[in-house]
């Protein structure tokens, strides 16, 4: 099969697959009962209640009902944030920048630093940096995340008061312009180096917190397939050609391991997006996780099925891009079931 | 270039150990093996699976894997086109790098294997030119006295900026001009080989190619500098008859060709009486038999020899002695002092449990590692006529 | 070509004595076992889960709850905030005068409870699931699969949280979203297994002689699909309390209850006033009971698969 129709194929997949998520979170928010909740106080009579229920539409049966969040959705219409006494739409881009500077961030350093450490202990099996990469693995994929970020906030906030807590300082945050909502990138677009630094201070224990499982689960399969690569006839093969070691480690044995890595990559991006929801709320992080947090604690509804709604779709695609590129990478994949 | 005598051996192997660690000991998977490759000749190196032809063989290029794999003892000598000899083992690693595809090449048993699945063929054989003769490409391309960048990069040793570097306009045209003299030789490579269309073969990805074209890859860019040595690790068990017939055919014009001595590893002896001017016999990590090709098969002297020569078909036994051999091959861990082949041996004696026979000559250059042919120092002399079996 | 004859070829070319069905497993188990513990990190891993499951089981004998509800933190208004080395109060007291230690043995109860629940329940059935989306084939197959797709592609934590948060908060509505997100990887293991090893001969080989497809199922297709099976859930023994303290953490169980999650949560208010101990203990304990369960969990995937042996 081609490539193209690979992709095609799978594009066509998608639409289905999101279909059945909403039908799935719109059942789910239901069967707790109404959503009018958030809206009553203890004065209202019933009569008053069935008032209001009937001015959102929820008297109407079930499908009719999801017919009409559906809609709501296509129209831009998401919803009302009790938490943020503001519709979902208006607070949810802003908590979004948020997100994706901590997630993509830690990310950025996970896959560098898994790949990294990964073709260390490959290629010096049982040596120094193999064991400082067994550690890491075993140790990042056991460890919670939010008593990491605990165990840092104790040392580096608590006692050495060396590190920030929240997202910047209030008063360099108003000296500088906010387009886009990334600080770091605002700070770069204003040419402020301290706005930049302070972003960057503030960045750094949350996404060391979110990135460690990360770069463990990357190492740890880097390592595994730089292995195996390098017992392949090709890399012998290559030797025999006279090359150096590093060239037989960068442009052949790397290469290849990278194809399964990728994989994990992809997987790990759901790992990054959960793992917001407790570093946004240890460290104060004003992001989507942290949103999500205080919404379902307080029954905010509308919030909690856009958030998963979104992020669903949002994993959807990055697997697909992930299996794109596997694809693209690994020549040999028949692509198909 | 000078012109060694023909029958100089281009490579000599003295007494080679290469032991592995295993848990409950040490493996002797070569175990004291000496012989010569002399210039110009196909030797073949027959013995079953695990009888350590293979790793014999990937010593020439030093490709063990070092641990496990431990150099026990021994040295293997290389005399190249220009005179001078090195001891392989010892060399430096930058000095056996520049050896390994240039003056020895190797060709892998299954080129499905040995081709690099990611990278085009192209990008593959122009390796060896990049690696070896990037002299020669430099002065082809017409940029002999080309700018730092460009000399590293043909020399495929950028540093580290050298990457950005050559993506300036200026750079860009040189690495052109360099890409299209590779391509050519490439080409001129791949040509040598036989293959339709070499030029369209550049792009290709290995498993979008035959078994029989991807062999002929390998032998392109195993043959590419012109090698003195070839090892041939059973480079046609993974191809179908017909397509084998025409590789052996391509590897035997190329090596006339060129003069390449070739040290052909097969465990298929029929197909070495065939190809190889001399054979060497393997087994359990020693030579057993080495002569010319003509003296063994129809005077075979070792009792292994013989098994394996009643087990060929033929048209009088259509189905080989099938029995030929009993019992199996020993255990390789720290082997006692007694020939090895003893406990399948229908000739065996005490003295073949309790001694260890050496390769000794029989008939000129034929010789043999068996009591048959030589006393031992204590006990009954094995002989052919006190058949026991 | 001429090839050696198969005598020359093979080693230990001697026929083993037949055995029965039962012999060839327990030596199955056998080899199992001695490559299992010949890996020191599975032993070390092995020796934890005892540990744990010991301070399980001992739990009221360690430490005596004096309360109605033992799963109840019990409450020491006299010693709140007390640092670890206090008498009576071995890891020091929180905020509420809860006992850090008292919380951290009967944690061990309450996680025990948790994955014992949610991965037994899950891997019954997944395995179900699995099994009829494998042997049915069909539209069977395709609706159950196409179920698992859309649980799939929501994200675990957040497809948990989102249940839990419906349910309510509370410990035991924690273990029901846990279990109702967890089953789907248990399904699709299991559906690949069957159709895998429904191809192979033996069971071709019971068909034509007619048995019944429930024994077929039992006998030789269920045993040899489960490997991949019981190395997840040991896996996922770990992982379920991972993400269980995490749902505990957000504050989706009942405040005061013995649970890790909730303590660390509890415990975090105090580290600004130098407190750290709160968090620091119970939040050790997930880390362990996490690594046990994953150090024996990789232990077993690699003394499964031979090609893993000696890396």
């Amino acid at each position: 099969m081609q490539l193209r129709d690979y992709i095609l194929r799978r594009l066509m997949i998608l639409p289905v697959l999101i279909l059945g998520v909403s039908i799935v979170v719109f059942t789910l928010t239901r069967v707790g009962g109404s959503p009018v909740g958030i809206y009553l106080s203890h004065e209202m009579t019933p009569a008053e209640v069935a008032q209001i229920e009937a001015r959102y539409g929820l008297d109407k049966p079930l499908p009719v009902q999801y017919v009409n969040w559906l809609g709501g959705i296509f129209s831009g219409d998401f919803g009302w944030s009790g938490v943020s006494a503001a519709p979902v739409a208006d607070v949810f881009p802003l908590k979004l920048a948020a997100t994706m500077e901590l997630a993509v961030s830690a990310g950025i350093v996970a896959v560098f630093l898994g790949v990294t450490l990964g073709t260390y202990a490959g290629a010096r099996r049982n040596r120094l940096p193999d064991h400082i990469t067994r550690i890491v693995a075993v140790s990042g994929a056991s460890l919670p995340l939010f008593w990491l970020g605990i165990l840092l906030l104790i040392v580096f906030w608590a006692n050495l008061g060396i590190a920030p807590i929240g997202r910047s300082d209030a008063v360099i945050w108003d000296s500088i312009a906010h387009p886009t909502g990334l600080y770091t990138i605002d700070a770069i677009i204003a040419l402020s180096p301290t706005a930049l630094w302070d972003a960057i201070w503030h960045l750094i224990l949350p996404a060391v917190t979110l990135g460690y499982g990360a770069t463990a689960i990357i190492a740890r399969m880097m390592r595994s397939s730089l292995v195996e690569e390098l017992q392949q006839d090709y890399v012998d093969a290559a030797r025999a050609k006279g090359l150096a070691e590093k060239l037989v480690l960068k442009r052949h044995a790397r290469r290849n391991a990278l194809v399964p890595t990728v994989t994990v990559i992809g997987l790990t991006f759901g790992f990054l997006l959960q793992g917001t929801i407790t570093a946004e709320i240890i460290f104060r992080w004003p992001g989507l996780g942290r949103w999500m947090a205080d919404s379902v604690l307080r029954g905010d509804q509308a919030t909690l099925m856009t958030y998963v709604l979104f992020t669903s779709v949002l994993f959807l695609f990055v697997n697909l891009i992930v299996d794109v590129v596997y694809a693209h990478l690994d020549r040999r994949v028949t692509l198909g079931d | 270039m000078l012109d060694a005598p023909r029958n100089a051996p281009v490579a000599e192997v003295n007494n080679l150990k290469v032991y592995f660690q295993a848990k409950r000991g040490r493996v002797h998977a070569v175990d004291g093996v000496s012989f010569e490759i002399r210039n110009g000749e196909t030797l073949g190196l027959v013995g079953e699976t695990g009888c350590g032809k293979s790793v014999t063989g990937r010593a020439f290029l030093r490709l063990l894997p070092v641990p496990p794999g431990i150099l026990a003892g021994g040295n293997v000598t290389f005399r190249g086109a220009d005179g001078e000899s090195h001891d392989l083992l010892t060399l430096s690693d930058a000095k056996i790098r520049a050896i390994r595809g240039d003056r020895i090449a190797m060709i892998f048993q299954d080129p499905g294997k040995a081709l690099n699945p990611t990278m085009t063929v192209g990008q593959q054989v122009s390796e060896v030119f990049l690696q070896h003769r990037s002299k020669e490409l430099l002065e082809r391309a017409g940029l002999a006295s080309a700018s730092g960048p460009i000399q590293r990069h043909a020399r495929q040793s950028e540093r580290i900026f050298d990457g950005l570097l050559l993506k300036l306009p200026g750079y860009r045209r040189h690495r052109q001009k360099l890409q299209s003299a590779l391509n050519a030789m490439v080409c001129e490579a791949l040509a040598a080989t036989q293959v339709p269309n070499p030029a369209k073969l550049i792009d290709r990805y290995p498993h979008e190619l035959s078994g029989g074209m991807r062999q002929r890859v390998m032998i392109a860019q195993a043959l590419a500098c012109n090698p003195d040595l070839l090892i041939a690790d059973e480079p046609t068990t993974a191809l179908d008859v017909t397509v084998e017939a025409r590789i052996l055919e391509l590897i035997s014009e190329l090596q006339t060709a060129r003069g390449t001595s070739v040290l052909y590893i097969s465990h298929d002896l029929s197909l070495v009486r065939r190809i190889c001017d001399r054979t060497a016999v393997m087994y359990a990590g020693r030579i057993v038999e080495i002569g010319p090709s003509g003296d063994i098969f129809r005077d075979p002297r070792h009792p292994y020899t013989r098994g394996l020569l009643a087990a060929i078909p033929t048209q009088a036994a259509p189905r080989g002695g099938l029995a030929a051999i009993k019992g199996s091959v020993p255990e390789l861990i720290d082997p006692p002092e007694a020939c090895r082949f003893a406990g399948r041996c229908p000739f065996a004696t005490d003295a073949c449990h309790a001694h260890d026979p050496e390769l000794a000559s029989v008939v000129g250059e034929h010789s043999v590692a068996c009591f048959i042919h030589y006393p031992p120092p204590s006990g009954t002399r094995p002989s052919f006529d006190r058949e026991t079996a | 070509m001429v090839d050696f004859p198969p005598s020359v070829r093979h080693r230990g070319a001697t026929p083993r004595p037949l055995e029965n069905a039962t012999g060839v497993r327990l030596r199955r188990a056998g080899d199992l076992a001695k490559r299992l513990l010949s890996n020191p990190t599975t032993v070390f891993g092995l020796i934890l889960i005892a540990v744990m499951l010991l301070i399980a089981i001992f739990a009221p004998w360690i430490t005596d709850p004096n309360t109605p509800d033992p799963y109840q933190m019990p409450r020491d208004w006299g010693a709140v905030r007390m640092p670890p080395g206090t008498p009576g109060h071995i890891l020091g007291t929180t905020n509420e005068g809860g006992d850090v230690f008292y919380g951290i043995i009967w944690g061990s109860r309450t996680s025990l409870q948790l994955s014992i629940f949610v991965v037994g329940s899950t891997v019954v059935i997944g395995t179900i699931i699995g099994s009829l989306a494998g042997i049915m084939g069909g539209w069977v197959d395709e609706v159950l699969m196409r179920i698992v797709d859309v649980f799939l592609s929501i994200p675990e934590l957040i497809f948990a949280l989102a249940i839990a948060a419906v349910l309510g908060p509370s410990f035991t509505n924690i273990i029901i979203a846990l279990a109702m997100v967890i089953w789907v990887k248990y399904a699709r293991i299991m559906r690949a297994q069957v159709i895998q090893v429904k191809q192979n001969e033996y069971v071709d080989a019971a068909r034509v002689m007619g048995d019944s497809k429930l024994n077929i199922y039992l006998r030789d297709i269920l045993p040899n699909a489960i490997t991949p099976v019981t190395v997840q859930a040991t896996l996922d023994m770990g992982n379920v309390v991972l993400i269980g303290a995490t749902l505990s953490f957000i504050g989706l169980s009942e405040a005061g209850i013995a649970e890790w999650g909730v303590l660390v949560s509890e415990g975090q208010a105090g580290i600004a006033s130098g407190r750290w101990w709160a968090s620091t203990f119970p939040g050790l304990m997930i880390f362990l009971w996490a690594l046990a369960f994953n150090l024996v969990g990789d232990g077993l995937r690699d003394a499964l698969d031979p090609r893993t042996e000696g890396r």
